[in-house]
């Protein structure tokens, strides 16, 4: 597994760029992920995005379905896609430390 | 012929499904299970295309693995049906698991079942079908990349790919609609509307993550007048996995589950998202499987649908969409199914300016993401991406006639030339073709 190193921090990542395991999610994880999807800047928004995704994970082992983001936070799809150019399924969960999720994605 | 040699440029790579699977083999269970698919599950197709093969090599640069890898041998299609099935065959299933481990590699993650060597092929031979009936044998062994694994269970669960729960999926379409409707208020969704003209079917990424793709079907839908619905059941993933990881009964399974719904709700046809695997398994794989040689409802993909609409003048243009684009096609729909020119017509209308990339139309290279390589998932994905060099300079060549946005009808190509463009610096922005028309087109509610 490729380690990448961030602020003085060590990442072991998967060839798609996730972390390999979220309990090793920091800091200066997300700003190492900011960094490549290209996010100019991190905000309040940002981050209640992925508090949502990280304490569903942790429930239930799996990404939740966008519809249940855009609930919970109160954004509207297009909104989510505006924080996260690549997506939920991308960008969001990686900065979060998710695993890749399984599927056509 | 020896076993296999572990090259240093593909040396086998570490995965927990194949790995796990592996440990639990016995050469009796494998021998077993080879003579069991062999002598039951093939016949006089497998006989033909095996005796058939002069080893002429002419399939080798047909194939973007092959010329992408510094044209190495073991990546030609004849290559690795050696590796494979030949072996198999010769040894009458006495392979080792280590054997096992490889061929299941080599059959999903080096092959994207694209059939464009099948072109090149003097005998036409169906070297696809071949690295199936592999993954077949790899199925029954339980020696399977995981992360596709993962989405077979998901199918097998859930009846779609990605865990998508009864009500979530309501809930996704109706939140849709509620959002569409602030752009249309008259605009809906309907749900589990009987004797509708169209039912829309959809693959397991869209209502999980990209709603937008249902958003735009439903203005289009509703723009065009269609009269249609979406089911509020499960059967409304036409997506298929398990095709591609060799579970050829769950394929069935699924196919009846899609055919079945739409038949419940006495639907006319079945109009189909932008997917190519889909495509794939509902008008030639899964129903085969279940014993139609062509679907027992009629169904269309996205872009036939498309073409329809346009000819018929249903949706309307208000400005064409004017940076330079390109076309992509699909392996499924174009080499499987000749939709080439439909497509080609609907860039047309929608579209300023369309750059031909070259090879194209039944001789594109594929995206290295079919075939279901993507969905084995980040272990393989450096040398999906590094094995389709190929296809980065067809890009770049139409990039330097102008080109600056990639169409691609299809969500696994979608997956494949993100990462494709990506990795090469390519820097062209990559849409469907729903993503245009929705662009582009008259919205009056």
């Amino acid at each position: 597994m490729p380690e990448v190193e961030f602020q003085g921090k060590k990442f072991n990542v998967d060839e798609d760029g996730f972390i390999d395991d979220y309990t090793n999610w920091s800091e200066e994880w997300v700003q190492f992920v900011k960094q490549e999807e290209g996010i100019s800047e991190l905000n309040d928004e940002h981050k209640k995005v992925i508090d949502v995704l990280r304490e569903y994970y942790e429930k239930n082992g799996i990404a939740p379905m966008v519809r249940v983001l855009s609930k919970v936070t109160g954004f509207k799809l297009k909104h989510i896609y505006e924080l996260f150019p690549s997506g939920p399924g991308k960008g969001a969960c990686k900065m979060a430390g998710l695993p890749k999720p399984t599927g056509c994605v | 012929m020896a076993e296999p040699a572990l090259k240093k440029e593909n040396k086998r790579i570490f995965d927990e499904g194949l790995d796990g699977g592996t440990k639990k083999l016995t050469p009796e269970r494998i021998e077993m299970v080879i003579r069991d698919v062999l002598d039951n599950e093939t016949g006089a197709r497998l006989k033909v295309y095996v005796d058939t093969c002069v080893h002429c090599g002419l399939c080798s640069e047909a194939c973007h693995f092959y010329l992408s890898n510094d044209n190495d041998p073991s990546f030609s299609p004849a290559g690795k049906v050696k590796q494979t099935l030949w072996e198999m065959l010769k040894k009458r299933g006495k392979v080792s698991p280590e054997f096992i481990y490889r061929a299941s590699e080599i059959a999903s993650t080096e092959c994207n079942l694209c059939r464009r060597c099948s072109m090149y092929c003097p005998f036409g031979i169906d070297i696809a079908y071949l690295m199936l009936v592999v993954r077949r044998i790899c199925h029954k062994l339980g020696v399977v990349p995981q992360y596709i694994q993962s989405t077979a269970n998901s199918h097998a669960a859930t009846l779609n790919q990605m865990w998508v729960k009864e009500d979530e999926w309501i809930d996704s379409l109706m939140w849709q609609e509620e959002e569409a409707q602030d752009e249309i208020p008259s605009l809906r969704i309907p749900l589990e509307k009987e004797g509708a003209d169209v039912i829309y079917s959809v693959i397991g990424p869209e209502p999980k993550f990209r709603a937008q793709l249902i958003y735009q079907a439903a203005v289009i839908m509703n723009e065009a007048g269609i009269d249609w619905t979406m089911p509020a059941t499960p059967g409304w993933d036409n997506s298929d996995m398990c095709m591609y990881t060799g579970d050829n009964e769950m394929m069935g399974r699924l196919k009846k589950a899609h055919f079945e719904t739409a038949m419940r709700l006495k639907a006319k046809r079945i109009v189909m998202g932008e997917c190519g695997h889909a495509y794939r398994s509902v008008y030639d794989t899964g129903n085969r499987w279940l014993t139609w040689k062509t679907p027992p409802i009629p169904v269309i993909h996205a872009i036939e649908f498309y073409y329809e609409l346009f000819k018929e003048g249903k949706i309307k243009i208000t400005e064409k969409f004017d940076s330079p684009v390109t076309l992509h096609d699909p392996c499924n729909i174009v080499r499987g199914r000749g939709l080439h020119e439909m497509a080609r017509y609907v860039v047309n209308e929608t579209c300023e300016k369309f750059i031909e990339m070259v090879p194209n139309r039944e001789h594109n290279f594929c995206c290295s993401a079919g075939g279901g390589v993507i969905n084995c998932g980040p272990p393989f994905k450096t040398k999906r991406v590094e094995g389709n060099k190929v296809k980065a300079e067809q890009l770049f060549a139409a990039k330097a006639k102008g080109a600056k946005t990639v169409i691609a009808p299809c969500h696994n190509c979608h997956g494949g030339l993100e990462d494709i463009i990506h990795h090469y610096g390519l820097d062209m922005e990559l849409k469907f073709l729903g993503d245009i028309i929705y662009e582009c087109m008259e919205k009056n509610g």
